[in-house]
């Protein structure tokens, strides 16, 4: 374990759906600068968990701090606005739009995307645009998709859509960012274009929480690993230990 | 230029301004709005009051159009917006049933279904707007001027964020856009501008009353944005142009009089219809490989 | 007090009328995710059947309803099969949809302006029209029938969703599309059979309004605004919230007649609407709308 103080801390968080427990008393830590694994089998609960910590689901109880701030309750936008952006199992992009204008939406525009000052400040608007065009071509350039750049998302391939969904949250400046099985789908030589650039997002300095299902990506991938089984944290600790753990590889294969 | 002419480009002039506010909210924001008409009669009463009961010229009476129209568009988008789904088209199908009947009803201001007559021809620059190749000119720099508004907005981040939220308003909120205050703000410029083509009409006719604003003219509002194509800002204008000309064909067919006006809507209507199976990107949208 | 149990009672009856239309309506809605708004013609339709069959056939009144609600439901069945699930596998999006319905809506209630003219058509309901006195109230055997129909419709429609295997499959469909495709039910199948249901269901409501002041054309418009306001009101995907916000609606707008003048009656209804939305949009009994199937 790391001595650095925690920069999200994840605690009793619960959610019930119905009569069924998703989430049920989650507590756990996300490290800084590294990346944490959130493993387990289907049905565990690891998006759920996603989709509390960024306020698309409210808990029924517990906390969830990120740098000190209290994120439960807060609606989607602003834990965005606090650093805290995920991408999804599905994408999500906006296919009918090009692979740019995917990143822009994730570049800060407020000028722009002001109405007032859209038209009374014109002059403003125009220099932010411009910054924020070239800071999107600067982040396809980080994850190579500049030559894409006015194509349309939904033109892409596979492999190349899972990076521009990567792309377009770095584009945001946030200092954690949720991955949702950035591996899956994914054939051998793709994953040799995913697995490192995820490393490159921790030497660029920010700190990763991702939902890996492939056990044996883990140990490359993670540098902390934590356990969810049927809404509860089984294990947390190194990746190497966690993933040579014969009880909890039963529990993963056998569920 | 004949009368006849200069009449038709009015009429375009001011469907342009409609149908392009419309497309606004359809097309850009992908919210559906069965009100148009009566945000189109907001503006129409609300400029013909203020220039009758109290004296305002032209330019006072488009600013107040353009803010009552905003209030009403706020007062049903912001409890109905908030949710997701289909709130919104039956808050905006309530909003015209119920303006039509303030506007048939509430006889001390609007007079009913007598309407209000006399309505002030507008003063621009000291020179009165009063032979239709005057109004030509003025129709259509009001609705070159909404025509550019609409471009700055939707051409700019906030367009940007507009169309991201109609794909997947989900990812938006992930990349932290205000989807509901999205959603809100164009709804309320949607229709302040809406308000302005109700205004233009008001001190073109000079006399307005209930019947202009039904459903059926939001119907027919919505099939000139179809018609031409809820991609481009330009689709609508193509639509005014097409569609306007209609009622004047049809006089050619001698159709009877108590007939005309059905025979009309289900032009419309059947427009709609044919449209979404052949050609729903309208006649100036690229048309879409069709997918599964 | 006498003029308000008279309020309540007319508020019953129209309540029923809503909420045969909601019923109908909101169970199209929960299941297909279609803004139906040719509903309204349907209901239109329905009435005009019943005065054909009655007036032009000779049929004898029960015979000339009963086949009216078939060929309503008919009516409502083709709409899904000849429009919508063309569109659908042309891959139109939801709007699109919604654009179809509302050209169809147009279309046919002024087909039936020209070929009926606006003016009400009406019916012989016979003794049906005798009126019946209870205390202060005044109301006649067709208004009693109306209330009798909702609730015998509301409960034939909720046993049969709860007990038959059909009426299963629908409330699979109606809660999960995936889950239910993935059991092996032919969606397809559970739509048409949903719109000849949720059709059949309204008719009456279009028959009933046509037995007492006539069939007009262009009355389905505001019955399927305020059946899609009775659905939100009770809750989307709920069947006894469709009744329950149809008969709310219905006391609502004659009760606000009693202080209020009575063309203000929809501003009445749609203002409580917008209010309610404001304070609990998932209605009475809806589902806490959960932002997303991410």
């Amino acid at each position: 374990m790391t001595s650095t103080a925690p920069i999200m801390t994840i605690e009793k968080v619960s959610k019930s759906f119905g009569g069924i427990h998703a989430v049920e008393e989650c507590s756990f830590e996300v490290p800084p600068g590294l990346i944490t694994g959130l493993i387990g089998p289907n049905g565990a609960g690891k998006t759920t968990v996603f989709n509390l910590i960024t306020g698309f689901l409210r808990a029924d109880g517990g906390s969830i701090r990120y740098k000190g701030e209290e994120l439960l309750g807060l609606p989607p936008h602003q834990v965005e606005a606090r650093g805290v952006v995920r991408t999804f199992q599905h994408l999500r992009l906006w296919g009918k739009m090009t692979v740019l204008e995917n990143v822009l939406l994730g570049c800060r525009t407020p000028l722009g995307e002001n109405v007032l000052t859209l038209f009374l400040r014109p002059g403003r608007v125009r220099v932010e645009e411009a910054a924020a065009r070239e800071r999107g071509m600067e982040v396809l350039r980080f994850f190579a998709l500049e030559g894409r750049a006015h194509e349309l998302a939904e033109d892409l391939a596979y492999p190349e859509q899972k990076l521009l969904s990567m792309a377009r949250i770095f584009a945001t400046d946030a200092e954690i960012l949720l991955l949702d099985e950035p591996t899956s789908g994914l054939d051998t030589d793709s994953l040799q274009k995913i697995v490192p650039m995820v490393r490159r997002l921790v030497e660029h300095g920010k700190t990763v929480l991702l939902i890996e299902h492939n056990m044996e990506l883990i140990s490359h991938l993670s540098d902390e690993v934590v356990f969810l089984h049927q809404g509860r944290v089984m294990a947390r600790g190194r990746a190497e230990q966690i993933t040579r753990d014969p009880a909890l590889t039963e529990i993963y294969f056998g569920a | 230029m004949p009368a006849y002419v200069a009449h038709y480009l009015v009429m375009v002039g001011i469907y342009t301004i409609l149908a392009v506010s419309l497309n606004l909210l359809v097309g850009y924001a992908g919210i559906f709005s069965l009100a148009h008409a009566a945000v189109y009669g907001i503006g129409a009463y609300a400029s013909a009051l203020v220039a009758l009961k109290l004296g305002m010229g032209f330019w006072g009476g488009l600013v107040v159009a353009a803010v009552a129209g905003a209030c009403a568009a706020a007062l049903v988008g912001i409890p109905s917006l908030r949710v997701a789904g289909d709130y919104y088209i039956v808050a905006s199908f309530g909003l015209q049933v119920v303006i039509l009947t303030v506007f048939m009803n509430w006889t001390d201001l609007t007079n009913g279904h007598a309407g209000l007559a006399g309505i002030p021809r507008p003063r621009v620059f000291g020179l009165v707007i009063d032979n239709p190749f005057k109004y030509v000119v003025l129709s259509l720099a009001l609705a070159a001027l909404t025509y550019a508004v609409c471009r700055r907005l939707t051409g700019s981040a906030f367009g940007r964020t507009l169309r991201a939220v109609r794909e997947d308003e989900i990812a938006a909120q992930a990349t932290g856009k205000n989807v509901v205050l999205v959603k809100i703000v164009i709804t309320t410029i949607s229709s302040a501008l809406g308000a302005l083509g109700g205004s233009l009409y008001a001190h073109y006719i000079t006399y307005i009353n209930p019947s202009s604003f039904t459903l059926d003219e939001s119907i027919f509002i919505t099939s000139l944005v179809i018609l031409g194509g809820t991609e481009r800002l330009a689709g609508p204008v193509v639509g005014a142009f097409i569609l306007l000309a209609v009622p004047e064909a049809l006089k050619f067919l001698a159709i009877p009089d108590t007939v005309a006006a059905p025979t009309r809507q289900i032009l419309y209507g059947g427009l709609l219809i044919l449209f979404m199976f052949v050609r729903p990107e309208g006649i100036l949208g690229r048309a879409r490989a069709k997918s599964a | 007090m006498d003029l308000v149990l008279q309020l309540l009672a007319t508020g019953l009856v129209v309540g029923s009328l809503y909420a045969l239309c909601s019923l109908g309506w909101g169970l199209i809605y929960g299941t297909t995710l279609h803004f139906h708004v040719a509903h309204g013609a349907v209901f239109a339709l329905a009435a005009y059947y019943a005065y054909v069959g009655q007036k032009l056939l000779h049929l004898p009144l029960p015979v000339a309803v009963a086949a009216a609600v078939l060929a309503a439901a008919a009516t409502g069945l083709l709409i899904d099969l000849l429009v919508y699930q063309q569109l659908e596998k042309r891959g139109a999006f939801r709007t699109s949809i919604f654009i179809s319905s509302l050209g169809l809506l147009i279309v046919l209630e002024n087909v039936l302006a020209i070929v009926f003219t606006p003016d009400p058509m009406r019916m012989d309901i016979g003794a049906l029209g005798t009126a019946v006195i209870i205390g202060p109230v005044f109301l006649t055997y067709l208004h009693i029938l109306t209330v009798a129909l909702a609730v015998a419709g509301y409960a034939v429609l909720a046993a049969f969703l709860k007990w038959s295997r059909w009426g299963q499959a629908i409330r699979a469909v109606s809660s999960s599309p995936e889950m239910a495709r993935t059991v092996g039910i032919n969606l397809g199948k559970v739509h048409l059979l949903t719109y000849a249901i949720g059709s059949a269901i309204s008719a009456p409501a279009g028959i009933l309004v046509a037995m007492d002041v006539g069939a007009e054309p262009f009355r389905g418009t505001r019955f399927v605004l305020l059946a899609s306001v009775g659905v939100i009101m009770g809750g989307i995907g709920s069947i006894p919230g469709a009744m329950l916000g149809g008969l709310f609606l219905g006391l609502l707008e004659n009760l606000g007649i009693w202080k209020l003048p009575s063309e203000w009656q929809s501003a009445i209804s749609f203002g409580v609407f917008l209010v309610f939305i404001l304070v609990r949009p998932r209605g009475f009994f809806g589902r806490t709308i959960h932002s997303a199937e991410i």
